[in-house]
């Protein structure tokens, strides 16, 4: 799914999180070195500019009495990226959204999106945008196709084209059949595909995603990550808030951390899982005992960072980049003549990480979020 | 201009899918003529007044103003549902958005009440051509006032409760403070106040128009009630449309 995985690898690190952090063009090419009978060809896979993020936020704050919903927050986003905000309920992760969207004025700060500013050029930023709204924004009386046939032609798209991709778009959320049903008879997973089909239809250059898939089954949870993803392939940058850990984590390029209007931390899912100082685990099961000649052996590893005796023939490590140094530990424990029966790895996942960055479970900080 | 037409489209279409709300006003409207016009005219004796035709075309100024308010409560659904969120965030102007639901609720009030009017001029019979043109221009810039009045009450009361419980008395008192139902002569000498409310009441100014419009009373001068309503039009139109946008950007609607 990830097919960006590695670009924002190439151009992003943590201080994209800061206001500072420069927007000048850079020039970039990617070589490609290729052997074709015995000589050697150059390809410039990739040759160009890395413009300017599409969306800049710059300490966008939005205060309702005494609560900041959302805490100045900071973020580029770049093109062509899907950017998961995760959070749990009520970390500000819809008001944000809805000042990108000029639905509501930030407080204090700005953003830019594309070339124009939330704040003075409201018409223009919503000209880039199509939202798929957390709870489907639709009257009972309804149908699904008035919705999206509407929602098509205020987004500019032509007779002819319209009729062809209204139905091509209700027939990929499977509301084809329940057309003309009114949305007081439709279940909450079918409003939310009609939802999805808005943002679907208008293939907007910069889609938000508010949830996309909740209160939707798992096969219809697939064909929504798989839908997201294309659009992406088709050139639109996608923001996908969500407080689903592994949505975030299969579809996202970066995952932005938000917890009580704050921005925690935005990276790609493995930075932000390697940022776990010794996040990841392996259980070694050893043929006979473990002597203490190995365990130090094992603590040798600069990426090692603790090591159980969890059995007498049963380690466990507790490391960092576990891909790179398992090899090395299996040739070091092999050439100590060491036996290995099994080995079980696990890496982190998001769940840790924001349990790492805030101190709670998602689930932790989703129920104190409800009691504040 | 074309944003402004599909939310006046929009508008409309979604006036169009209360079905059941529209067939039970037009079943009411047919038996306030048939049942209660008819019966009451036998039992009400006003002088040089066919009392039965006044009453129709009374009853058809009180439909559509009873239409045209509807947008407010759909302002108000739209804002439970959070529908208003979406309006916000499509690639319209907050001007645009405004003034197409503006004109877009008085437009639907005017296209229900059309096939209404129809009828009622069956039931009245002869009209002056001229003057009926006149007292529909009238009725239509009416509906548009109404419209603006509803949605400037709909975004100023914040509770759905207040705002049902005024539009409640507020249809009770500008209807029955009018000239909707009986002759103002008549109003004025039941309560003098009565009847100098309704003598500056829209729902006067075209119930008189429309029935001038219609033959069925002769006005001395025509244009001091279209100077009414062209007034009230102006007044709600624009004051709406600008309370309306300072909600809106405000967030006043959440």
């Amino acid at each position: 799914m990830k097919q960006n995985a590695d670009k924002s690898s190439l151009h992003y690190d943590q201080s994209a999180a800061s206001p500072a952090r420069t927007t000048t063009p850079l020039f970039r090419a990617s070589l490609s070195l290729v052997l074709i009978n015995g000589d050697v060809i150059v390809f410039f896979s990739h040759l160009g500019y890395v413009v300017a993020p599409i969306i800049r936020m710059e300490r966008l704050t939005k205060r309702f009495g005494n609560l900041a919903a959302v805490d100045h927050l900071s973020l580029e986003i770049e093109e062509g990226e899907i950017l998961g905000l995760l959070g749990p309920n009520g970390a500000g992760k819809t008001t944000a959204i809805l000042m990108l969207a000029t639905v509501i004025k930030p407080t204090e700060g700005t953003a830019h999106v594309g070339d124009y500013d939330i704040r003075k050029q409201p018409d223009k930023v919503r000209g880039l945008l199509g939202i798929c709204f957390q709870e489907p924004k639709m009257l009972w009386v309804s149908t699904p196709w008035d919705i999206v046939n509407w929602h098509a032609k205020v987004c500019g798209i032509p007779t002819a084209e319209r009729k062809k991709r209204v139905k091509d778009v209700l027939e990929a959320v499977e509301m084809w059949e329940a057309r003309h049903k009114t949305v007081h008879a439709l279940s909450g997973g079918m409003r939310k595909r009609v939802e999805m089909a808005k943002v679907l239809i208008q293939k907007p250059k910069i889609a938000i995603v508010d949830e996309p898939t909740a209160q939707i089954d798992i096969v219809g949870k697939h064909k929504i990550w798989n839908m997201l993803c294309e659009m992406r392939d088709e050139g639109s940058t996608i923001i996908l808030a969500t407080n689903e850990l592994y949505e975030a984590d299969v579809l996202s390029d970066r995952v932005g951390i938000i917890h009580k209007g704050k921005l925690l931390i935005c990276d790609t899912p493995k930075k932000l899982k390697d940022s776990i100082v010794g996040g990841d685990i392996i259980d070694i099961q050893l043929e006979n005992d473990a002597q203490p000649k190995v365990v130090e052996q094992l603590k040798g590893f600069k990426e090692v960072v603790k090591v159980l005796q969890i059995k007498p023939s049963n380690l466990r490590l507790y490391l960092n980049k576990v891909e790179e140094v398992v090899p090395r530990i299996m040739n070091s424990l092999m050439k100590s003549n060491v036996p290995i029966t099994s080995v079980h790895m696990s890496e982190p996942s998001l769940d840790d990480v924001f349990a790492h960055y805030t101190g709670l479970t998602i689930e932790e900080a989703q129920k104190s979020g409800e009691k504040s | 201009m074309n944003k402004i037409l599909l939310v006046v489209e929009r508008d409309v279409r979604l006036f169009f899918q209360y079905k059941f709300l529209i067939i039970m006003r037009a079943i009411w409207f047919v038996s306030q003529i048939a049942l209660f016009g008819l019966i009451a005219s036998r039992m009400i004796s006003v002088p040089n007044v066919d009392y039965f035709r006044y009453y129709v075309a009374g009853l058809s100024i009180m439909t559509l103003y009873s239409a045209a308010i509807f947008i407010g409560f759909d302002i108000y659904e739209e804002a439970e549902h959070g529908v208003f969120e979406y309006l916000l965030s499509l690639p319209v102007s907050r001007r645009q958005l405004v003034l197409g639901r503006s004109i877009g609720g008085g437009l639907r009030s005017f296209i229900y009440v059309g096939p209404l009017i129809a009828l009622s001029l069956y039931v009245i019979g002869t009209v002056n051509p001229l003057n009926f043109l006149v007292s529909l221009f009238a009725l239509f810039l009416f509906a548009f006032g109404v419209s603006g009045f509803s949605i400037t009450m709909a975004v100023t009361i914040k509770s759905s409760d207040r705002f049902d419980i005024l539009m409640g008395v507020l249809d009770a008192l500008i209807v029955r403070l009018s000239t909707a139902m009986y002759p103002l002569a008549i109003v004025q000498a039941t309560n003098p106040l009565y009847g100098s409310v309704a003598s500056l009441n829209p729902v006067t100014f075209a119930s008189d128009l429309f029935r001038w419009g219609t033959n069925i009373i002769t006005l001395d001068n025509p244009l001091l009630p279209l100077l009414g309503i062209i007034a009230f039009f102006s007044f709600f139109t624009f004051v709406g449309i600008i309370i309306y946008d300072r909600r809106i950007e405000g967030g006043g609607w959440q």
